[in-house]
């Protein structure tokens, strides 16, 4: 996007048709002055000056329309162009005479075709299609073509009539003939034209309709003015210069300067809503939270529950701000629009309906949030892995106590019972055979000495992998438990709550780390609940000595946070609601 | 007297009651689980029921769930708890209630069957016994300052006797000290503790018991 925009564009996409409307305007201010008596402007230049206007207002709206489709553009600039060819069917056309018979009546079936299609770029219907070829076959072919093979002008009494270089046989019968059918065609077609305009504007949402309206509506009142002059022609058989003519011909100018009106009124929308729109996304800044441009879109937009969903990395499925999961509603009250820049999808977003039926709109919003929608999707997606990571990571520390919570149990009902069932057969041994045999009773109560050690090794083995007590009690009984056993242990002011056994156990860790990485020295121990949030405070009487990663990574993992001074350490665990 | 055991290993129960017989005692029965226990001590009432803590249905602390109910239902029938815990709770949850004929030992002193007979005969008299590495731990515990400080050796060691459940006449034959001299011990240690000296033993332990537990030298208010 260039930084500074000019007013029509550049090139001969601008140059070719300014030029040509220039110059054939010139040709028809000279025909006019050249025969005023036929001219449809007549003698008042004021009329005349009012014509070349409207033209070329219509023409430089067109070029001007940068954001209308390049067909539409082209229609409207052929209809600017039509509109002085209306003039040339005179004799005082000279060489563009054959060229006037053509096109005189052409520019209302160019302005239908590209009122019909409208500058938002609107699909064509059927209905449309057939209206607008209709208007065609009637205007150049049965007015313009056909008529011109059969109009022979001295025939007709225009002797000074430059030559028809499209005649084939003069009938003057078939003329009229073709002239009247025409006419009666095109007050048949405007006619209809008129119907579907207004069902199309009545049948719009508001945001569409302020898009069609102020181009449609001017446009079907010039189309109905040429019905109008059609109509009054109709007795006659053929269009001419009467006074009626000639003021509905003024009338039908100011009409396309009222087009002209509705398409600068359009380019000037467009621009002051892309203007609030980069405020808005400017204002958005670089410290922008999640949902942010949520927040700026519903306002800019006028639809409090708009929102903005992003795909996620992987094409699969949706996300919201906050990188969780979400899912296009599918209810009636809500539309769903892509929001597309690029050929890329880049977000959808979920608003009332009819909100956004203007494309122009659309167009604007793709363009202008274009980088605070991509910052916030980049935002959304960041975050969506992060969650999943922190859910993984929580997940690994619920299996791995879960491990330890069987390995426990499998101590305790199995190596720990076998120990004691095998001490209390050395023992039955002992009684049995010690007594006569001296030695073998010696080496039976070293025997008994050994599993007592093996048993009690295993005991604190099992305690450290998992204290039951976690599980029966809670934190403070097991940290109770555990000061009991490690008598430089000396808790403080321990709470009584219960919390969720990850945190429990990841507390429960945090204490018994520290007291394993601070070899000496007593260990204080407070733990208090506040704010929806444990906190686990250990200060101990030596250096802990190495960094703390692994009490780091478990209170992390569970989303809480760690502070670590070298004889004091405080783990914050979130508990959730 | 009569004894009823109940273990899930079923080779340990077994040699549990050989070990038993071989010493004069009677079983009066052999049972697995946490629910049955308590159908056999009804029907059989036992001097003194052997429970495991760890047994189905729950592996977790049924059998002392069931020492509770036993201790409720039948006062008269002593519970000895056997468990691999070290930690004094469960001791106190079995005590705190009903002290009297009642214990809780570590599981691997029943292939000592001088300790384990002992500890069922005071526990059918109506005292309470509790495992010596427990009381001995509590007694370790890291204190501030405070009245354990003021205790001699021997009197600590008197405290620890009284702790686990032995009378006063128990702990003059263990020390070899005269009834006088530990009377006097006592009651010393209970000023010092500011602990109410109850007529009943088995109050006092549990006094000495939460003392101790409590990890905090102020002293247990008096209830």
């Amino acid at each position: 996007m260039p930084s500074r925009q000019r007013l029509l564009g550049s090139g001969w996409r601008v140059a070719l048709p300014a030029a040509t409307y220039a110059a054939l305007a010139i040709a028809t201010a000279a025909i006019v002055a050249r025969r005023p008596d036929v001219a449809l402007a007549g003698h008042s230049s004021l009329r005349l000056a009012a014509e070349l206007a409207a033209g070329a207002l219509l023409l430089l709206a067109a070029l001007a329309a940068r954001r209308a489709p390049s067909w539409v553009r082209a229609l409207l600039v052929a209809t600017a162009i039509a509109w002085l060819l209306a003039e040339w069917n005179t004799p005082g056309a000279g060489g563009g005479f054959t060229l006037g018979l053509v096109a005189y009546a052409a520019w209302p079936a160019l302005l239908a075709a590209a009122a019909l299609r409208g500058p938002a770029d609107r699909p064509v219907g059927r209905p449309e299609m057939v209206l607008i070829a209709l208007a065609a076959l009637t205007a150049v072919g049965v007015l313009g073509i056909a008529s011109a093979f059969v109009f022979d002008p001295p025939g007709e009494g225009c002797f000074d009539c430059p030559t028809n270089q499209l005649l084939i046989s003069g009938s003057t019968n078939a003329w009229r003939d073709l002239s009247h059918a025409g006419l009666a065609l095109t007050a048949a077609w405007s006619a209809g034209l008129l119907a579907l305009a207004a069902y199309r504007v009545a049948t719009s949402s508001p945001a569409r309709r302020a898009v069609t309206a102020p181009v449609l509506a001017p446009a079907a009142v010039a189309i109905a003015l040429f019905a109008a002059d059609a109509l009054h022609g109709l007795d006659r058989g053929y269009l001419s210069n009467d006074p009626t003519d000639r003021a509905l011909r003024s009338l039908e100018a100011v009409a396309l300067t009222c087009v002209a009106a509705g398409l600068a009124f359009e380019r000037l929308r467009t621009r002051r809503f892309r203007a609030t729109l980069t405020r808005l996304v400017v204002e958005l800044g670089g410290r922008q939270g999640p949902g942010g441009l949520r927040e700026r879109l519903a306002r800019a937009l006028g639809d409090p529950d708009l929102d903005v969903l992003h795909r996620r990395d992987d094409g699969a499925g949706w996300i919201d701000a906050e990188g969780r999961p979400a899912t296009l509603p599918a209810g009636d009250s809500q539309e769903i629009t892509s929001l597309r820049a690029g050929g890329r999808e880049l977000a959808a977003l979920v608003h009332r309906r009819g909100l956004l039926d203007d494309p122009t709109l659309l167009g604007e919003i793709a363009v202008a949030a274009r980088l605070a929608i991509e910052h916030e999707r980049l935002g959304a997606s960041r975050r969506a892995h992060l969650n999943a990571l922190r859910k993984s990571r929580a997940r690994i520390v619920t299996i791995a106590d879960e491990e330890r919570r069987r390995l426990e149990r499998d101590l305790h009902d199995g190596a720990q019972q076998r120990l004691v069932t095998l001490a209390v057969s050395v023992r039955l041994a002992r009684r049995r055979h010690g007594e006569s045999d001296s030695q073998l009773d010696r080496e039976l109560a070293a025997a008994e000495r050994e599993l007592n050690d093996a048993l009690a090794q295993l005991r604190d083995l099992a305690q450290g992998l998992f204290p039951a007590a976690l599980d029966e009690e809670g934190l403070a009984a097991a940290v109770e438990a555990l000061a009991e056993g490690t008598p430089r242990l000396k808790p403080g002011q321990l709470t009584d709550r219960r919390f969720s056994p990850a945190i429990e156990s990841t507390a429960y860790f945090v204490v018994a780390e520290v007291l394993r990485l601070a070899h000496d020295g007593d260990v204080m121990v407070d733990t208090t609940f506040d704010a929806a949030c444990l906190s686990v405070d250990v200060q101990t009487a030596s250096d802990l000595g190495e960094p703390p990663i692994r009490i780091e990574d478990r209170v992390l993992a569970l989303g809480g946070s760690l502070q670590a001074k070298p004889r004091r350490l405080t783990a914050e665990l979130p508990c959730g609601s | 007297m009569r004894v009823l055991i109940a273990d899930d290993e079923a080779l340990l129960r077994e040699g549990l009651a050989r070990l038993l017989r071989d010493a004069g005692f009677e079983v009066a029965g052999l049972c697995g689980d946490a629910v049955s226990v308590l159908h056999m001590v009804d029907a059989r009432r036992p001097d003194v029921t052997i429970i495991d803590i760890r047994m189905p249905p729950n592996r977790r602390d049924d059998g002392l769930v069931a020492a509770q109910e036993i201790r409720r239902s039948h006062p008269e029938v002593g519970v000895l708890l056997l468990s691999h815990h070290l930690d004094s709770r469960y001791a106190m949850r079995l005590l705190e209630e009903a002290p009297q004929h009642a214990g809780y030992l570590l599981k691997e002193r029943v292939s000592d069957i001088a300790v384990l007979t002992d500890a069922l005969r005071r526990i059918a008299e109506g005292e309470c016994v509790i495992d010596p590495t427990i009381i001995s731990r509590l007694v370790a515990r890291k204190r501030e300052e405070g009245p354990l400080d003021a205790l001699s050796a021997r009197e600590r060691e008197v405290l620890a006797l009284v702790a686990e459940g032995y009378s006063n006449g128990a702990i003059s034959e263990k020390l070899f000290l005269s009834r006088k001299t530990v009377e006097a011990h006592v009651s010393h240690i209970f000023r010092n503790l500011d602990l109410r000296e109850s007529p009943q033993h088995h109050r006092r332990v549990l006094a000495v018991l939460a003392f101790l537990r409590s990890g905090r030298h102020s002293p247990e208010p008096h209830a």
